[in-house]
């Protein structure tokens, strides 16, 4: 399963593609199913058009956790919660199942968001 | 302290206003972010995890309270209620609004403060003993040079496009509170035998993925030559920088594979070639001498009754006094260092609260004079003996007087994979587990000196080759690991740390510092901090203790 995400141009803020526009919680992102890869890349290529919008967008991959989905990257599970130094600070502090599945999620991958921005540099 | 005088100011306000433009051009779709990105880091707004971070210059890490204020206002009205002090000396902000930042930089400009050339492969911020002015060691003003050096670099169009960015400090006094061997230029003032003023010049130092503690390339310069020098370097590291291979092109890649004889004496070619007619003429250079005038001190005996009274009434102000306060020149005055490093918060972190609570002291008691050192913590350098029981009081009362000063809990760290793009791993819990764990200030002290530093990546902002413990995120299929290196130091003892062994894990790392310090506690010879004993032993018991269960 797969999201796509990108930082709001305005603010900076982590958004999420939910059908045709730009969500700040990760609880309504659209999910990708594996076998809709045409689908995911398709969201991708036009987030890409959308450079008055938003910055960098790019698909993360996701794990399950407590029976719903998290990003399986840890630096994309900090993007989608917040900093751990500052518990009331993003969206974290919101809370709610959605937020805890993502607190407690395991599972490791290289981020494809750092691998892009070091590439680039 | 130095005043911006009128063109100064409109340059600021013009550079706002052409920042203010591109950011509207930006939103508006009619620049590209590959054309606008320059832009902004041209002044110091970077898009980091969750937000934009907007790194404010601190020039030499020197402001006035109501600078400091004015930084405090904006972390309410347009950051979360806090900044975050760095190793640069400088202050980040990291939630701040794109849209946001012209008015911000609009505000800045009202206090004489920007973020230009806190970014981008220029001369950034010059770091120069937090002391200056107070302490007794001190060879002469090094503000007076760090500004000289502030205007001449400020937008030098010789030197905006280097091949790297570029960093000089400016150490004083024997004992370095700089970290000038590992800046790309490290300067040392110094009077030579007929009692001139000099420096001696340091290049190539540097942290990041290779490491290196800078070699003296000239043991004295004649001060006035200063400026003239320091274009001698950057022209031949302008000329020969691998601009190449992002990696290779800071200058300290240049001078170890020149050598530094080498480097020197192409350095020196160029500086007669320059002549003397780069340096600053006598008359600027006395004109910026003046806005740092030595301070007016009152005639105070050497001892303060209050002061002693207080220390034995308050094993809590004794134990600030102990840490904290450190030896003015001036009879009856101390320097009071603030430590952001309160058990179990961010490492160079400060509220707004906070701020606005340093700034009252430091214009009601301190002078109006106020330090940012690159170990993340604040001083107050110009305080009375008297007042410092109403200091201590006030700073207690706003959770600021955490007696722990070059302490194992005194500890560096870089924002890390909290906040930055590029971290591999997180550094603040990391040192909030340390500091918890030597939370007692007993054994803190009983432990002595003991620097720790961390960084969430290779980058080094955290500064870890110099920790005398050393700790580096890194990054084990997406895992967040720490590798300890031992042995560094960023002082006047500079060395770089050696790696211990295999990273670990996260929750294993104050463990392994624990158990390090049981080391240096049962091998310590008297007077030894842990950096003597671990030097005399070499690292082997630590490595050790450190993986014994692995064995
Ligand atoms: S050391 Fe790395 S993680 Fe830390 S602030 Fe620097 S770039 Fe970011």
């Amino acid at each position: 399963m797969r999201a796509l995400t990108a930082n709001r141009l305005s603010d900076g803020e982590v958004v999420f593609w939910s059908q045709g526009r730009w969500v700040e919680r990760f609880a309504e992102a659209q999910l990708f199913a594996d076998e809709a890869a045409a689908a995911a890349e398709a969201a991708e290529g036009h987030a890409k058009t959308e450079t008055k919008v938003v910055v960098e967008p790019y698909l993360i991959d996701l794990v399950e956790s407590e029976g719903l989905w998290a990003p399986l990257s840890y630096r994309e599970r900090i993007r989608a919660l917040g900093p751990t130094n500052h518990p009331f600070h993003g969206k974290q502090s919101e809370g709610g199942a959605v937020i805890e599945a993502l607190q407690h999620a395991s599972g490791a991958a290289r981020s494809k968001g750092r691998v892009d921005l070091i590439r680039r540099k | 302290m130095y005043r911006y005088d009128d063109i100064d100011r409109e340059f600021l306000a013009d550079r706002s206003a052409e920042f203010r433009d591109q950011v509207n051009r930006r939103l508006a779709g009619e620049l590209t972010e590959d054309q606008f990105k320059p832009l902004r880091l041209m002044n110091g707004l970077y898009l980091q995890l969750h937000a934009y971070m907007l790194r404010i210059a601190i020039p030499y890490g020197s402001m006035d309270s109501r600078q400091l204020r004015k930084l405090a206002w904006i972390a309410r009205k347009y950051d979360k209620g806090y900044g975050h002090f760095t190793t640069r000396t400088n202050l980040q902000f990291h939630w701040i609004k794109l849209a946001d930042t012209p008015d911000i930089l609009d505000h800045l400009a009202s206090v004489d403060m920007h973020a230009i050339q806190t970014s981008g492969n220029c001369i950034r911020n010059t770091t120069a003993d937090p002391y200056a002015g107070a302490t007794p060691e001190e060879v002469d003003d090094p503000r007076v040079w760090s500004e000289a050096i502030r205007q001449w670099s400020s937008l030098h169009p010789e030197f905006s496009y280097l091949p790297r960015k570029f960093k000089i400090a400016i150490t004083a006094a024997p004992k370095d509170r700089t970290a000038a061997r590992v800046h790309d230029i490290g300067l040392a003032i110094k009077r030579n035998r007929k009692g001139d003023l000099g420096f001696e010049v340091m290049v190539g130092g540097g942290l990041g993925a290779t490491p290196h503690v800078g070699p003296t390339i000239r043991e004295f310069l004649p001060a006035e030559q200063l400026l003239s020098y320091l274009e001698a370097i950057l022209r031949v590291y302008n000329r020969l920088g691998r601009r190449d291979n992002r990696t290779k092109a800071r200058i300290k890649i240049l001078v170890a594979s020149l050598g530094a004889e080498e480097f020197g004496r192409q350095v020196e070619a160029e500086w007669a070639a320059i002549g003397a007619g780069s340096d600053l003429p006598a008359g600027e250079m006395a004109r910026i001498r003046a806005a740092f005038a030595t301070k007016t001190f009152e005639t105070l005996p050497e001892r303060s009754e209050s002061f002693e009274v207080a220390k034995s009434a308050d094993p809590a102000f004794a134990r600030f006094v102990r840490n904290n306060v450190k030896a003015h020149r001036a009879p009856g005055y101390a320097i009071v260092e603030i430590s952001l490093k309160a058990i179990g918060e961010t490492p160079g972190d400060a509220s707004a609260d906070q701020m606005e609570v340093i700034a009252d002291l430091g214009e009601r008691y301190g002078q109006d004079d106020i330090r940012v050192t690159h170990e993340q913590n604040i001083v107050l350098p110009h305080v009375k003996l008297d007042d410092l029981p109403a200091v201590h009081a006030a700073l207690a009362k706003a959770g600021l007087a955490t007696p722990n000063i070059n302490l194992i809990s005194d500890i560096i760290a870089c924002p890390g994979l909290d906040y930055c793009a590029l971290a591999n791993a997180r550094a603040i819990p990391v040192a909030q587990h340390i500091a918890e764990r030597f939370a007692n200030q007993d054994r803190a002290e009983l432990i002595g000196e003991l620097k720790i530093k961390i960084s969430g990546c290779i980058n080094a902002c955290g500064h870890h080759h110099v920790g005398h413990i050393g700790i580096l995120g890194v990054d084990k299929k997406g895992e967040e690991f720490y590798q300890l290196t031992l042995g560094g130091s960023g002082a006047e003892d500079a060395s770089v740390g050696k790696v211990l062994g295999p990273a670990l894990p996260a929750n294993r790392v104050a463990e392994a510092i624990d158990a390090m310090v049981d080391v240096y506690l049962s091998q310590r010879q008297t007077g030894e901090r842990f950096l003597d004993t671990l030097r005399r032993t070499g690292p082997a018991p630590f490595k050790e203790a450190v993986y014994a269960d692995a064995h």
